[in-house]
Formats: C-alpha cells, structure tokens, sequence
C-alpha cells in the first residue's frame, strides 16, 4: 500500500487538479490520466489506483451535475435508461476481470478506444442538432448552446447501441478505474444523435452510479488509503472546477479533434502496455 | 389554442424540471458534506498524524462521497413514483437494485479479509 506523507499527498493533489482539468475540459473525467499516472509514475498497485480514480469519479459526477441542472445540458431520463445498462456492467467488471487475462483487457480496451477514436474523427464536422423548436420526443433533449445562443434540440437514435455501450463502458470503469465517459461520449455523440456537449453532460451525471457501483466494492476490499483518496478528490475537483470553464469557451469542432487525439494516445499506450 | 399533445408535453417538462431541481439538491448536499469532511480530514492528517478523530472524518467523507449517487437514485425512484411515473420508477428501481448488490458485494469480500 502506498505510504501518506505531506509530499506524496502534494503530488497526488496536483497530479489530481491536472487530471481533472483536462477530463472535463474534454468531458470524460479525469480517470483515464489519473490512473496511468498513478500507475506507471507512483508505481502504485492497480486495484488502490482504481479505487483511488472511481473516488475521483463518483466526487466530479456529483459536483459537475450539481452545477448543472437547469441548464437542460444534462438528459435525466436518457441518463437514468442508460444507467440500468452501466450499473449492470459496473458490478459484472469485477467478476469479469477475474476471468480475462489483463493483457487481454488491455487489447480490448486499446481496439476499442481506436475505433471509437476513428468515429469521432470521421464525423467531425457533422452535427447533430434539429432546427426549431421541434418536440424531441421522450427521450430527446432540448438546451440553449452558450456557444451560439440559439435553442437546440436532438432526438435519440439507436438506443440499443447506446445501451451496449453503456454496458461497457461500465464494464470497463469497474475494470480500469476511469469513468467511462471516454467510450459513452464518443458513442452517443456519433451514433446516438446526442450532440456533443449533451453527451458529456449527461455521460458525467451517469459515470456518479458507475463509479459508486465499483468504487464500493473496491472500498470494502480495503484498497483506498483514505488520505490519498481525499487528496485525490480534492485535487481533481479544483481542476474540474478550472476546466468544465475552458470546455464551454472552446467550439464542439476543436472539442472533437481533441478528443479523437485523447483517443488514440490512449489506445496506442494500452496496445504498448499489453504487448510489454 | 393548445392540442391535449402539446399540454402533455410542456407538463412533462414541468415536472422534469422539478425533479431535476431536487436531484440537484441531494447532489449539492452530498458533495458540500463528503468535500468538507475530507478536507478537514486530511488537513488534521497532515498537521497531527494519522488519528482517531482525523481517520473518521476521512472515512465518513468517502462513505459520503459514494452514498451520494445511491441517494440520488433513490430519490428518483420517490419523485418519479409519486408522479406516477411507472417506466422511470421501474427504471430507477432497477438501478438502485443494482447499486445496493454492489454493497452487498462489498461487505461479503469486507468479510473475506
């Protein structure tokens, strides 16, 4: 188990602030650079760095949509459908890992981070907004865009796929320790008919349930250090307060090229990791 | 004038925009809570060492922290029940079921140590 001293507790809250800043400048949290940090970094065991991140997770969830309702950002009813999916494959994680290889995971999660990274890119410049004030249905949503001003409203498309990969994504924050939202934003945004900033809202209101569904079960192992814990949530709060600010200022266009970039880094460092 | 569709409708939002107020709320509260214990907890830590009074406030901050997305699903399952809701109670049922196997998970590898 990793050792408390004040300057352990000052690197994890930092590493925590940058990890956080840049998750929700992107809208995906801030797990998938907290957890490779605190593993290859700090040489910390995976199961306190995944605990340690679905802390973080369950703690940015809940102070990001607390900030957030009535902006209409956040699709409640979409969220708590999707939810049923990702809690499933939140509890289902820990069984699973147990039966893969960890190599194998890795594989999966680096392909899968690369094909979701290519849809990103390949519908970049498309939106997925309606014109007017046309009713979105039960599901759908509606939203003023800062970005523009103007009132936007979408329908869902494909919900089934939306499920599957709230199933996953769940299976794999349970596995890995990150939110999840790396695989539900890009899914619903390119397939679903959710646009962007909708997806990442309503993908940070789910990933609180996601996370608490793992998080418990790793708390009750005994593998979060309650001070190292706190210093990461605290950290990763400041620097979600910080970014959630640069992500409404920056345009949905850049957003995605970022994201897609995010994408393939990640998916070429878990084929590296696995292969080594 | 207004069709019984376009009444359904905007009555539907209303009573979203109220539920999504007081989830906002359980949010707000828990994370007050769980962030103000935990600093607390870790400032104490770092000035005293590690203590009685300091790791409870510590443990009771992360419990918080975890509790927080269970009580928000549970209190969708209220609202959207006592709107009569059924779909949405029935979904958000299902969640808490599944969140509450999770702690159930939890206390029997708790047990295994």
């Amino acid at each position: 188990m990793p050792v408390v001293s004040a300057s352990v507790v000052a690197v994890v809250l930092f590493s925590g602030a940058v990890a956080g800043g840049l998750g929700s400048t992107l809208g995906i949290g801030g797990g998938i650079f907290l957890v490779p940090f605190l593993t290859i970094v700090m040489g910390w065991p995976i199961g306190v760095t995944a605990a340690t991140s679905l802390a973080t997770v369950i703690g940015t969830s809940s102070a990001v949509s607390a900030g957030r309702t009535g902006s209409h950002l956040i699709n409640f009813r979409l969220g708590m459908v999707l939810e049923v999916a990702t809690a499933a494959g939140s509890l289902l994680g820990g069984i699973t890992a147990q039966y893969l290889e960890a190599h194998l995971l890795e594989r999966i999660f680096s392909g899968v981070t690369l094909i979701v990274g290519l849809a990103t890119l390949s519908r970049v410049n498309r939106r997925n907004v309606l014109v007017g004030d046309v009713d979105p249905g039960v599901l759908g949503g509606r939203y003023v865009e800062a970005e523009s001003g103007g009132t936007v409203s979408y329908k869902i498309r494909r919900l089934p796929l939306a499920l599957v990969a709230s199933f996953v994504a769940g299976n794999v924050s349970s596995l890995l320790g990150i939110g999840g939202g790396v695989i539900k934003v890009p899914v619903l945004n390119a397939w679903c008919g959710v646009p962007l900033r909708a997806a990442a809202a309503t993908s940070a209101f789910m990933i609180g349930v996601t996370a608490a569904a793992g998080a418990i079960i790793y708390y009750g192992n005994g593998q979060l250090v309650p001070a190292l814990a706190a210093a990461a949530i605290l950290g990763v709060q400041a620097g979600t307060a910080i970014g959630g600010r640069l992500g409404e200022r920056a345009s949905a266009r850049s957003l995605k090229l970022l994201l897609a970039a995010v994408l393939f880094v990640v998916s070429a460092l878990m084929c590296y990791r696995s292969l080594a | 004038m207004t069709s019984p569709q376009d009444r359904a409708t905007s009555d539907r939002r209303l009573a979203d925009e109220q539920i999504e107020a007081r989830l906002g709320r359980v949010l707000r509260i828990g994370v007050v809570a769980s962030t103000g214990m935990l600093s607390v907890g870790l400032l104490l830590t770092l000035a005293l060492g590690a203590g009685q009074v300091p790791a409870l406030l510590l443990t009771l901050g992360l419990v918080l922290l975890m509790m927080t997305p269970v009580a928000r699903v549970a209190a969708s399952v209220v609202e959207y029940g006592r709107r009569r809701d059924w779909t949405f109670t029935v979904l958000t049922a299902i969640v808490l079921a599944e969140l509450i196997a999770g702690v159930v998970a939890a206390l029997v590898f708790h047990r295994r140590l």
